[in-house]
């Protein structure tokens, strides 16, 4: 009895100790759910785009997820976050999409298509007429934005930006007119490749796993 | 060819060197040990007292030990790189002999040098104390290439090196069904091959807590620190489960005595030193891995 009790301290003095001080377990904020953003950043104007996840871990999983930060003013920043397994399984379709948004001290946490946030701000850009429709433009300043946010060569339309109103309004998230947003969405797939490349996709059976682990160490 | 000669002179001279080296380290030695000034001044007969044998050259392969952590840049010249060589020896086999007298100061707190080996010629005495002077040197080797030429850095994780060897020590009678003090006194081998075992397993698992990257001194000691305490965890783990998987009879009611005999030092030896070794293992050849390069 005596040697378990001491085996315990030791393990609890362990963890402890290995908590605190380990290296490894600092610098890395964890998110219990959405409404943990607001610790991370006290930026203003700020949003939040999911663009990877990624599980560590044996019998005890190890949840984090990579987000994009964009806030208007400045730099562009990609932070890698330790998150809970129910908020985790919660945004695995919403790969790509802004989770979290803050501007002029209000808070949004419904998923929308990034960017949505900057979207019809005069500050940011303007509707321009094209083929008779009206597509909207960042302006100069911030003409990487499309490309942080992951649009390429995607302008949304006063359609777009109509449908995205009512889906706040009704509170259900939106994909995009032709969900081309999302883990499914085209524009998604076509600017997060690491995240859909084969190679993390691919589920080897025991057999494949056995063929390839003798192929290269053999 | 001129070359490959002129690097040959260079490697005859610096074996004449470090046997230079060897011979100052005599009179060190004395520091410690005025009583042995015979012994090693002088030319003896090794047969004649094994345990002064034993506890004299195993210092020398201490040494050795020690000094093949110092490496010699001759590109920067040969009487710099010799300089080098003799600044750094002297600090090693100074740390070394410093260590040694502490280790020994706590391991034979109740016995001293003069009675047991040059009197009684005490055997056990004599193996105890060469697995320390092995042990010792290993660590102080370890110590100095983890140091890299840097004095601070030495002396900060020389004397945190010590303090975990030392309290190593102490777990000897907690683990061990052996009786030290008493054991040693009657020259017992038994006791000699289970504290060698669990030394020389205890020196390589503290050892290789020490072999990792360091970028930040106190970054690093607390990496040291957790794996050390991690071995704590471990080692327990495989003692019990080697003493499970070769299990021991001992008659009832001559345990004591039964444990006085060789075999079951033997057993004790090898059952911590292989507990050490695996547990070394499992604490440092791990790799987990990272989430970056997912990211």
């Amino acid at each position: 009895m005596y040697k378990f009790f001491i085996y315990s301290m030791l393990v609890i003095l362990y963890l402890g100790l290995a908590k605190t001080l380990s290296p490894s377990e600092m610098g890395i904020s964890y998110i219990q759910n959405e409404k943990s953003f607001s610790k991370i950043t006290d930026k203003p104007y700020v949003t939040f785009i999911l663009i990877d996840t990624h599980v560590t871990g044996f019998l005890i999983k190890t949840y984090y997820q990579k987000y994009r930060m964009i806030s208007g003013y400045e730099e562009v920043e990609d932070l890698i976050l330790r998150s809970s397994k129910e908020f985790t399984e919660k945004n695995l379709d919403n790969m790509g999409l802004s989770i979290y948004r803050r501007m002029h001290g209000q808070e949004e946490f419904l998923p929308l298509p990034p960017g949505s946030l900057y979207i019809d701000d005069p500050e940011f850009g303007q509707w321009v007429e094209e083929n008779g429709e009206f597509t909207w433009h960042f302006k100069k300043p911030y003409k990487n934005f499309p490309r942080y946010l992951g649009w390429n060569d995607f302008h949304p339309t006063k359609k777009f930006y109509e449908e995205l109103v009512l889906s706040k309004r009704l509170g259900r998230p939106f994909y995009g007119l032709n969900q081309e947003f999302g883990p499914e969405g085209s524009i998604t797939q076509q600017a997060f490749p690491h995240f859909f490349s084969d190679e993390r996709r691919k589920k080897m059976d025991l057999k494949t796993l056995l063929i390839e682990y003798f192929k290269e160490n053999f | 060819m001129a070359e490959i000669f002129d690097r040959l002179i260079i490697r005859i001279l610096l074996a004449g060197f470090i046997c230079l080296m060897i011979y100052l380290y005599r009179y060190l030695h004395i520091i410690f040990y005025p009583t042995v000034k015979r012994q090693v001044l002088q030319a003896t007969n090794p047969s004649e007292n094994p345990a002064d044998t034993m506890h004299l050259y195993s210092r020398l392969v201490g040494i050795a030990i020690i000094f093949s952590s110092i490496t010699l840049n001759e590109s920067s010249g040969f009487f710099l790189s010799i300089f080098h060589f003799s600044v750094w020896g002297i600090l090693a086999i100074t740390l070394y002999l410093i260590s040694l007298f502490i280790i020994e100061s706590i391991v034979f707190h109740h016995f001293n040098y003069t009675d047991e080996i040059l009197k009684n010629k005490n055997l056990s005495y004599g193996f105890i104390s060469m697995c320390n002077a092995l042990v010792v040197s290993y660590l102080t080797r370890v110590v100095m290439i983890e140091a890299e030429n840097s004095l601070i850095i030495l002396s900060v994780l020389w004397l945190y090196i010590l303090v975990i060897t030392g309290i190593a020590i102490k777990f000897y009678s907690i683990i061990s069904k052996l009786s030290f003090n008493r054991l040693i006194v009657q020259k017992n081998l038994s006791l000699g091959f289970s504290y060698g075992g669990y030394i020389v397993g205890a020196g390589l698992l503290i050892g290789s807590c020490f072999d990792q990257e360091h970028f930040d001194i106190s970054v690093y000691m607390i990496q040291v620190l957790l794996k050390t305490i991690l071995a704590l965890l471990i080692f327990p783990l495989f003692k019990k489960g080697l003493t499970k998987i070769f299990p021991i009879k001992l008659t009832p009611g001559q345990q004591d005595a039964e444990r006085q005999q060789l075999g079951y030092g033997i057993w004790e030896g090898c059952l911590f030193l292989t507990g050490a070794i695996l547990t070394s293992m499992l604490v440092n050849r791990i790799h987990f891995g990272t989430i970056y390069p997912f990211f």
